[in-house]
């Protein structure tokens, strides 16, 4: 079982182009308000393809422990 | 409030369902979350003059940045490819009286304003700054949530357009799974520079040392301007799309044309070099354009099929709307058989076309095969050339 993690999202480099929003494989409303995916909510599916697609590398990501995850 | 239809997402899809069914009298609100339409730009802009006039779209210069008359193909290990139709077809394509264009590269925040225009002249009724946020079934209609400038409209309507592009969650919250493979998404990178020459051709550049999965280009502009850009498949190579870029114009063969480049914009987005969706519809909702994925898997290219989906959505719901019929799935169903039956097969036939070239387990063969294709794709023999 992969562990739940948090997107983080350097802001500086996003070029606010969606790329991480089409391979994600959550349901509706995984989303941020500037158009990238979820990132203060926890991710349990935690395949990464967002931050494989993110053309400029500007997504890294924290493993929440169990105690933090609200969806448990 | 109450509409027949409401679009999410004012691209060229969606403006396009929204002029046309608000032409012929039904009731249209098309909702954008964006203030500015196009913008940030997530395209390059290349669209054929055919496209346009197909669609009802007459080529103007609020949105024009420059003609094109043609292609070149160029591998990076000497094969080229010059496809320029100024040569082939001088009486057609040129700028002598009576010659056209091929095409336009134009500029998405002018194109998808004047697309809007044409939309809200038609009698659509269109809002900004306001982001679809769900829906909830209503008998035969259904609730959409709007929120527009910090407060929930709640709008009834027979259907909803998703026509929300690549990221759509329209089609999510039916329930279609719209989500791409990393391996069918390209991720792009481009840059508008200026001090590049270019001469009324797109520049395309195929093979896995300029961008593994995709290709380069270079794109005039207007105004001598140009755009330099490429788009990779990330599980083919270990670097991302800025890496391959910045190697492209600093260290490829042709990085002699880029050492004056001079920065002035920087783009990107995602390109789905994927089927079709297999479902494009759902009980009260239609997808088109992006949303759909109705995108040249082979070339990546959008604006066309986006404009000629929402032809195809629109002439469905012209004739589905004073019907009687309920609005359940079967009979939404007709609208995606009219669309493979427009141009959804051959887009089909493209994906397998695509799918076995990068079945290809060796490289040299795989880069040969896409830069073959990539020039019939163009020539004028071309059996895609509706796409
Ligand atoms: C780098 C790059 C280069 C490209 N170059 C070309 C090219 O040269 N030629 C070509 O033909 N194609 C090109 N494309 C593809 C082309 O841009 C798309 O296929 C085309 O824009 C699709 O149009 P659309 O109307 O379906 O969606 P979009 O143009 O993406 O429009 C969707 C709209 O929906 C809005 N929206 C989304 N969600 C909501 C919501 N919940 N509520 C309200 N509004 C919402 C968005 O703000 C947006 O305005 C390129 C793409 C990329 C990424
Ligand atoms: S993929 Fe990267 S650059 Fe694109 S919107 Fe997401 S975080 Fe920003």
């Amino acid at each position: 079982m992969k562990k739940p993690v948090i997107f983080d999202i350097g802001w500086n480099a996003c070029i606010n182009c969606g790329a991480c929003i089409a391979v994600c494989p959550q349901p509706a409303g995984f989303v941020s308000d500037f158009d990238t995916i979820a990132v203060n909510t926890p991710c349990e599916i935690a395949c990464m393809k967002c931050e494989d697609i993110c053309p400029v590398s500007t997504i890294s990501h924290l493993v929440v422990a169990a105690q933090e995850n609200p969806h448990k | 409030m109450e509409f027949d239809i409401v679009i999410v997402g004012a691209g060229p899809a969606g403006s396009t369902v929204a002029r046309k069914v608000a032409a012929a009298g039904f009731s249209v609100l098309i909702v954008d979350k964006r203030q500015e339409l196009g913008s940030p730009i997530q395209c390059s802009g290349a669209v054929s003059r055919h496209a346009l006039l197909e669609n009802g779209v007459e080529p103007d210069t609020e949105f024009i940045h420059e003609p094109i008359y043609g292609f070149k193909i160029m591998n990076g290990l000497g094969g080229e490819k010059e496809i320029d139709y100024r040569k082939l077809k001088p009486n057609v394509y040129g700028t002598q009286e009576g010659a056209n264009p091929l095409g336009y590269v134009v500029d998405r925040r002018r194109f998808d304003r004047y697309l809007l225009t044409q939309a809200e002249r038609a009698g659509a009724k269109a809002w900004l700054k306001a982001e679809a946020i769900g829906y909830e079934q209503a008998g035969d209609d259904v609730i959409i949530s709007i929120k527009h400038y910090n407060k929930i409209e709640r709008v009834k309507t027979e259907i909803i357009i998703g026509a929300d592009g690549l990221r759509s969650q329209v089609g999510k919250w039916a329930g279609i799974k719209t989500h791409i493979k990393l391996k069918e998404l390209a991720s792009c990178l481009q840059f508008v520079v200026d001090g590049v020459e270019t001469n009324g051709l797109l520049e395309l550049i195929t093979g896995s040392q300029t961008a593994p999965g995709g290709y380069g280009w270079v794109f005039p502009k207007g105004n001598g301007y140009a755009e330099i850009g490429l788009g990779i498949i990330a599980p083919y190579t270990n670097v991302n799309a800025q890496v391959h870029l910045d190697r492209f114009i600093k260290n490829s063969f042709l990085s002699h044309r880029f050492k004056n480049a001079r920065l002035l914009e920087v783009q990107g987005g995602g390109v789905p070099l994927a089927s079709p969706l297999k479902k494009q519809f759902a009980r009260n909702i239609i997808l088109v354009g992006d949303a759909a994925r109705h995108v040249n898997p082979i070339t990546g290219g959008g604006i066309h099929t986006a404009l000629s989906g929402g032809t195809v959505a629109a002439e469905f719901l012209i004739k589905h709307l004073p019907s009687g019929d309920d609005n359940s799935e079967k009979n939404l169903a007709e609208y995606q058989d009219n669309w493979l039956e427009a141009f959804g097969n051959q887009m089909w036939k493209l994906y397998d076309v695509k799918k076995k070239i990068f079945k290809e387990k060796d490289i040299t063969i795989q880069d040969k095969k896409l830069f073959e294709t990539m020039g019939n794709y163009f020539s004028p023999n071309s059996d895609y050339k509706k796409i």
